[in-house]
Protein backbone atom coordinates (compact mmCIF):
# COMPACT_ATOMS: atom_id res chain seq x y z
CA UNK A 1 0.00 0.00 0.00
CA UNK A 2 1.27 3.44 -0.80
CA UNK A 3 1.04 6.29 1.66
CA UNK A 4 -0.01 9.72 0.50
CA UNK A 5 0.99 13.24 1.26
CA UNK A 6 -1.21 14.73 3.96
CA UNK A 7 -3.52 11.70 3.86
CA UNK A 8 -5.16 12.87 0.62
CA UNK A 9 -6.59 10.29 -1.77
CA UNK A 10 -4.40 9.39 -4.72
CA UNK A 11 -6.22 10.65 -7.79
CA UNK A 12 -3.15 10.47 -10.01
CA UNK A 13 -3.45 14.18 -10.84
CA UNK A 14 -0.38 15.44 -8.98
CA UNK A 15 0.05 18.23 -6.46
CA UNK A 16 -1.57 21.58 -7.06
CA UNK A 17 0.63 24.62 -7.42
CA UNK A 18 0.23 27.94 -9.12
CA UNK A 19 3.71 28.09 -10.67
CA UNK A 20 3.23 25.13 -12.98
CA UNK A 21 -0.16 26.45 -14.21
CA UNK A 22 1.29 29.87 -15.02
CA UNK A 23 4.29 28.29 -16.79
CA UNK A 24 1.99 26.02 -18.78
CA UNK A 25 -0.28 28.89 -19.75
CA UNK A 26 2.61 31.10 -20.92
CA UNK A 27 4.25 28.32 -22.96
CA UNK A 28 0.91 27.38 -24.57
CA UNK A 29 0.17 31.01 -25.45
CA UNK A 30 3.58 31.44 -27.09
CA UNK A 31 3.23 28.20 -29.09
CA UNK A 32 -0.28 29.16 -30.25
CA UNK A 33 0.96 32.57 -31.36
CA UNK A 34 3.92 31.00 -33.20
CA UNK A 35 1.63 28.58 -35.09
CA UNK A 36 -0.93 31.25 -36.06
CA UNK A 37 1.73 33.87 -36.76
CA UNK A 38 3.60 31.54 -39.14
CA UNK A 39 0.45 30.81 -41.15
CA UNK A 40 -1.00 34.35 -41.08
CA UNK A 41 2.19 36.10 -42.23
CA UNK A 42 2.78 33.29 -44.80
CA UNK A 43 6.42 34.06 -45.41
CA UNK A 44 7.47 30.41 -45.42
CA UNK A 45 7.12 27.64 -47.97
CA UNK A 46 4.47 24.94 -47.47
CA UNK A 47 6.67 22.16 -46.02
CA UNK A 48 8.24 24.60 -43.54
CA UNK A 49 4.78 25.82 -42.45
CA UNK A 50 3.58 22.23 -41.94
CA UNK A 51 6.68 21.51 -39.89
CA UNK A 52 6.18 24.63 -37.74
CA UNK A 53 2.47 24.12 -36.99
CA UNK A 54 2.81 20.40 -36.27
CA UNK A 55 5.81 20.75 -34.01
CA UNK A 56 4.06 23.64 -32.18
CA UNK A 57 0.95 21.45 -31.75
CA UNK A 58 2.93 18.46 -30.48
CA UNK A 59 4.92 20.54 -27.97
CA UNK A 60 1.74 22.28 -26.78
CA UNK A 61 0.08 18.88 -26.41
CA UNK A 62 2.92 17.67 -24.17
CA UNK A 63 2.94 20.91 -22.16
CA UNK A 64 -0.82 20.64 -21.55
CA UNK A 65 -0.48 17.01 -20.51
CA UNK A 66 2.22 17.80 -17.98
CA UNK A 67 1.10 21.23 -16.72
CA UNK A 68 -2.71 21.04 -16.83
CA UNK A 69 -3.70 17.37 -16.86
CA UNK A 70 -0.76 16.72 -14.49
CA UNK A 71 0.11 13.37 -15.98
CA UNK A 72 2.89 11.90 -13.84
CA UNK A 73 4.49 8.64 -12.82
CA UNK A 74 5.12 9.58 -9.19
CA UNK A 75 2.16 7.66 -7.75
CA UNK A 76 0.65 4.27 -8.53
CA UNK A 77 -2.52 5.87 -9.89
CA UNK A 78 -0.47 8.22 -12.04
CA UNK A 79 1.38 5.26 -13.55
CA UNK A 80 -1.90 3.49 -14.36
CA UNK A 81 -3.20 6.69 -15.98
CA UNK A 82 -0.09 6.98 -18.13
CA UNK A 83 -0.36 3.31 -19.14
CA UNK A 84 -3.98 3.69 -20.28
CA UNK A 85 -3.02 6.92 -22.03
CA UNK A 86 -0.23 5.22 -23.98
CA UNK A 87 -2.61 2.41 -24.96
CA UNK A 88 -5.12 4.98 -26.23
CA UNK A 89 -2.30 6.56 -28.22
CA UNK A 90 -1.57 3.24 -29.93
CA UNK A 91 -5.26 2.77 -30.87
CA UNK A 92 -5.43 6.39 -32.04
CA UNK A 93 -2.42 6.05 -34.34
CA UNK A 94 -3.88 2.78 -35.64
CA UNK A 95 -7.18 4.42 -36.54
CA UNK A 96 -5.78 7.60 -38.12
CA UNK A 97 -2.72 6.21 -39.89
CA UNK A 98 -4.61 3.07 -40.94
CA UNK A 99 -7.46 5.06 -42.52
CA UNK A 100 -5.08 7.39 -44.33
CA UNK A 101 -2.96 4.50 -45.60
CA UNK A 102 -5.93 2.51 -46.90
CA UNK A 103 -7.55 5.53 -48.55
CA UNK A 104 -4.26 6.61 -50.09
CA UNK A 105 -3.87 3.13 -51.58
CA UNK A 106 -7.44 3.14 -52.92
CA UNK A 107 -6.80 6.51 -54.50
CA UNK A 108 -3.50 5.29 -55.99
CA UNK A 109 -5.03 2.19 -57.60
CA UNK A 110 -8.03 4.17 -58.87
CA UNK A 111 -5.81 6.51 -60.84
CA UNK A 112 -3.20 4.00 -62.08
CA UNK B 1 -6.45 -0.35 13.09
CA UNK B 2 -10.09 -0.49 12.14
CA UNK B 3 -10.16 3.13 11.06
CA UNK B 4 -6.94 2.62 9.10
CA UNK B 5 -8.53 -0.13 7.03
CA UNK B 6 -11.66 1.87 6.27
CA UNK B 7 -9.43 4.79 5.26
CA UNK B 8 -7.68 2.59 2.74
CA UNK B 9 -10.93 1.33 1.34
CA UNK B 10 -12.08 4.89 1.00
CA UNK B 11 -8.96 5.84 -0.90
CA UNK B 12 -9.31 2.88 -3.23
CA UNK B 13 -12.87 3.89 -4.11
CA UNK B 14 -11.83 7.50 -4.80
CA UNK B 15 -8.91 6.42 -6.95
CA UNK B 16 -11.01 3.92 -8.89
CA UNK B 17 -13.74 6.51 -9.51
CA UNK B 18 -11.34 9.02 -10.98
CA UNK B 19 -9.62 6.28 -12.99
CA UNK B 20 -13.01 5.32 -14.42
CA UNK B 21 -13.58 8.88 -15.52
CA UNK B 22 -10.09 8.94 -17.01
CA UNK B 23 -10.99 5.86 -19.06
CA UNK B 24 -14.11 7.66 -20.31
CA UNK B 25 -11.88 10.54 -21.42
CA UNK B 26 -9.63 8.06 -23.22
CA UNK B 27 -12.59 6.51 -25.05
CA UNK B 28 -13.70 10.02 -26.00
CA UNK B 29 -10.21 10.46 -27.48
CA UNK B 30 -10.90 7.50 -29.75
CA UNK B 31 -14.22 9.06 -30.82
CA UNK B 32 -12.35 12.22 -31.82
CA UNK B 33 -9.66 10.13 -33.54
CA UNK B 34 -12.36 8.59 -35.77
CA UNK B 35 -13.72 12.04 -36.63
CA UNK B 36 -10.22 13.34 -37.36
CA UNK B 37 -9.51 10.30 -39.57
CA UNK B 38 -12.76 10.93 -41.48
CA UNK B 39 -11.92 14.60 -41.94
CA UNK B 40 -8.38 13.85 -43.11
CA UNK B 41 -9.57 11.26 -45.61
CA UNK B 42 -12.33 13.47 -47.07
CA UNK B 43 -10.28 16.64 -47.02
CA UNK B 44 -8.95 16.64 -50.56
CA UNK B 45 -7.79 20.07 -51.75
CA UNK B 46 -8.99 19.58 -55.31
CA UNK B 47 -12.51 18.35 -54.44
CA UNK B 48 -15.54 19.92 -56.13
CA UNK B 49 -17.82 22.32 -54.30
CA UNK B 50 -17.04 25.27 -52.04
CA UNK B 51 -13.74 25.35 -50.18
CA UNK B 52 -13.37 26.13 -46.50
CA UNK B 53 -10.30 28.26 -47.21
CA UNK B 54 -12.33 30.97 -48.93
CA UNK B 55 -14.23 32.02 -45.81
CA UNK B 56 -11.72 31.17 -43.14
CA UNK B 57 -10.98 33.98 -40.70
CA UNK B 58 -7.83 32.95 -38.82
CA UNK B 59 -7.94 35.91 -36.45
CA UNK B 60 -11.35 34.76 -35.17
CA UNK B 61 -9.97 31.26 -34.64
CA UNK B 62 -7.02 32.74 -32.74
CA UNK B 63 -9.41 34.57 -30.40
CA UNK B 64 -11.44 31.38 -29.89
CA UNK B 65 -8.24 29.48 -29.09
CA UNK B 66 -7.29 32.04 -26.46
CA UNK B 67 -10.79 31.97 -24.96
CA UNK B 68 -10.47 28.24 -24.44
CA UNK B 69 -6.86 28.34 -23.24
CA UNK B 70 -7.59 31.12 -20.78
CA UNK B 71 -10.72 29.34 -19.56
CA UNK B 72 -8.59 26.27 -18.93
CA UNK B 73 -6.13 28.33 -16.92
CA UNK B 74 -8.83 30.03 -14.80
CA UNK B 75 -10.33 26.60 -14.11
CA UNK B 76 -6.96 25.48 -12.75
CA UNK B 77 -7.03 28.56 -10.50
CA UNK B 78 -10.49 27.50 -9.28
CA UNK B 79 -9.11 24.05 -8.39
CA UNK B 80 -6.24 25.75 -6.58
CA UNK B 81 -8.70 27.89 -4.58
CA UNK B 82 -10.66 24.75 -3.68
CA UNK B 83 -7.53 23.29 -2.11
CA UNK B 84 -7.05 26.57 -0.18
CA UNK B 85 -10.68 26.51 1.05
CA UNK B 86 -11.58 29.89 -0.45
CA UNK B 87 -15.22 29.55 -1.37
CA UNK B 88 -15.77 32.93 -2.97
CA UNK B 89 -12.64 32.71 -5.03
CA UNK B 90 -13.67 29.28 -6.39
CA UNK B 91 -16.98 30.75 -7.52
CA UNK B 92 -15.25 33.74 -9.09
CA UNK B 93 -12.81 31.64 -11.13
CA UNK B 94 -15.52 29.15 -12.13
CA UNK B 95 -17.64 32.08 -13.29
CA UNK B 96 -14.76 33.45 -15.38
CA UNK B 97 -14.14 29.98 -16.86
CA UNK B 98 -17.81 29.77 -17.75
CA UNK B 99 -17.86 33.18 -19.43
CA UNK B 100 -14.73 32.44 -21.46
CA UNK B 101 -16.13 29.07 -22.53
CA UNK B 102 -19.42 30.72 -23.46
CA UNK B 103 -17.46 33.27 -25.52
CA UNK B 104 -15.83 30.39 -27.37
CA UNK B 105 -19.18 28.75 -28.14
CA UNK B 106 -20.70 32.08 -29.18
CA UNK B 107 -17.86 32.74 -31.67
CA UNK B 108 -18.02 29.20 -33.00
CA UNK B 109 -21.78 29.43 -33.60
CA UNK B 110 -21.32 32.80 -35.28
CA UNK B 111 -18.69 31.25 -37.54
CA UNK B 112 -20.96 28.28 -38.39
CA UNK B 113 -23.85 30.60 -39.26
CA UNK B 114 -21.53 32.75 -41.38
CA UNK B 115 -20.17 29.67 -43.23
CA UNK B 116 -23.67 28.29 -43.81
CA UNK B 117 -24.99 31.60 -45.13
CA UNK B 118 -22.04 31.82 -47.54
CA UNK B 119 -22.90 28.42 -49.00
CA UNK B 120 -20.48 26.18 -47.07
CA UNK B 121 -23.25 24.06 -45.54
CA UNK B 122 -22.97 20.56 -44.06
CA UNK B 123 -24.97 19.11 -46.96
CA UNK B 124 -22.92 20.44 -49.89
CA UNK B 125 -20.18 17.79 -49.88
CA UNK B 126 -18.57 15.09 -47.78
CA UNK B 127 -15.73 17.37 -46.71
CA UNK B 128 -18.15 19.96 -45.33
CA UNK B 129 -20.07 17.24 -43.49
CA UNK B 130 -16.91 15.91 -41.86
CA UNK B 131 -15.87 19.48 -40.94
CA UNK B 132 -19.16 20.21 -39.18
CA UNK B 133 -19.19 16.76 -37.54
CA UNK B 134 -15.70 17.20 -36.11
CA UNK B 135 -15.88 20.84 -35.00
CA UNK B 136 -19.54 20.43 -33.98
CA UNK B 137 -18.79 17.43 -31.76
CA UNK B 138 -16.08 19.42 -30.02
CA UNK B 139 -18.47 22.36 -29.63
CA UNK B 140 -21.12 20.05 -28.19
CA UNK B 141 -18.63 18.75 -25.64
CA UNK B 142 -17.73 22.32 -24.65
CA UNK B 143 -21.44 23.16 -24.26
CA UNK B 144 -21.87 20.15 -21.95
CA UNK B 145 -18.82 21.34 -20.03
CA UNK B 146 -20.43 24.79 -19.64
CA UNK B 147 -23.59 23.27 -18.16
CA UNK B 148 -21.38 21.17 -15.90
CA UNK B 149 -19.52 24.28 -14.67
CA UNK B 150 -22.88 25.89 -13.78
CA UNK B 151 -23.91 22.78 -11.85
CA UNK B 152 -20.52 22.81 -10.11
CA UNK B 153 -21.07 26.43 -9.04
CA UNK B 154 -24.30 25.36 -7.34
CA UNK B 155 -22.68 22.30 -5.77
CA UNK B 156 -19.62 24.02 -4.31
CA UNK B 157 -21.48 25.88 -1.52
CA UNK B 158 -23.56 22.76 -0.77
CA UNK B 159 -20.43 20.63 -0.39
CA UNK B 160 -18.74 23.18 1.88
CA UNK B 161 -18.04 20.65 4.62
CA UNK B 162 -17.38 17.67 2.37
CA UNK B 163 -13.97 18.45 1.00
CA UNK B 164 -13.33 15.01 -0.36
CA UNK B 165 -16.45 14.89 -2.53
CA UNK B 166 -15.97 18.46 -3.76
CA UNK B 167 -12.37 17.74 -4.71
CA UNK B 168 -13.28 14.56 -6.55
CA UNK B 169 -16.02 16.29 -8.53
CA UNK B 170 -13.74 19.18 -9.42
CA UNK B 171 -11.15 16.64 -10.57
CA UNK B 172 -13.67 15.10 -12.98
CA UNK B 173 -14.63 18.44 -14.42
CA UNK B 174 -11.00 19.52 -14.59
CA UNK B 175 -10.02 16.43 -16.57
CA UNK B 176 -12.94 16.99 -18.95
CA UNK B 177 -12.23 20.71 -19.45
CA UNK B 178 -8.48 20.22 -20.00
CA UNK B 179 -9.15 17.36 -22.38
CA UNK B 180 -11.36 19.61 -24.52
CA UNK B 181 -8.58 22.17 -24.78
CA UNK B 182 -6.15 19.44 -25.85
CA UNK B 183 -8.57 18.28 -28.57
CA UNK B 184 -8.90 21.92 -29.69
CA UNK B 185 -5.10 22.13 -30.28
CA UNK B 186 -5.49 19.46 -32.92
CA UNK B 187 -8.71 20.92 -34.31
CA UNK B 188 -7.14 24.32 -34.96
CA UNK B 189 -3.90 22.80 -36.28
CA UNK B 190 -5.41 20.17 -38.58
CA UNK B 191 -8.69 21.80 -39.63
CA UNK B 192 -8.00 25.52 -39.62
CA UNK B 193 -4.25 26.07 -40.02
CA UNK B 194 -3.79 23.19 -42.47
CA UNK B 195 -6.92 24.37 -44.30
CA UNK B 196 -5.54 27.89 -44.60
CA UNK B 197 -2.11 26.91 -45.93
Amino acid sequence: MTRHHHGQPDLGTGKKNLGIYVTGFIICSILTLIAFGAVMTSQFSKPVLFFIIFSAACIQFLVQLICFLRLNVETVQGKINVMSFVFTGVILIGIIMGSLWIMWNCNYYMSH
Amino acid sequence: MQSEISLHEDHDVEGTDVFGFWLYIMSDCILFACLFATFLVLHAPGSPGPQLKTWLSLSDILIETFFLLFSNFTFCLAVLSLYQHKLLRIQFWLGISFLLGAGFIFMELKEFIHLASEGFRWDVNAMASSFFALVGTHGLHVSCGLIWILIMMIQIPLLKHQDKIARRRMTYLGLFWNFLDIVWIFVFTIVYLMGAI
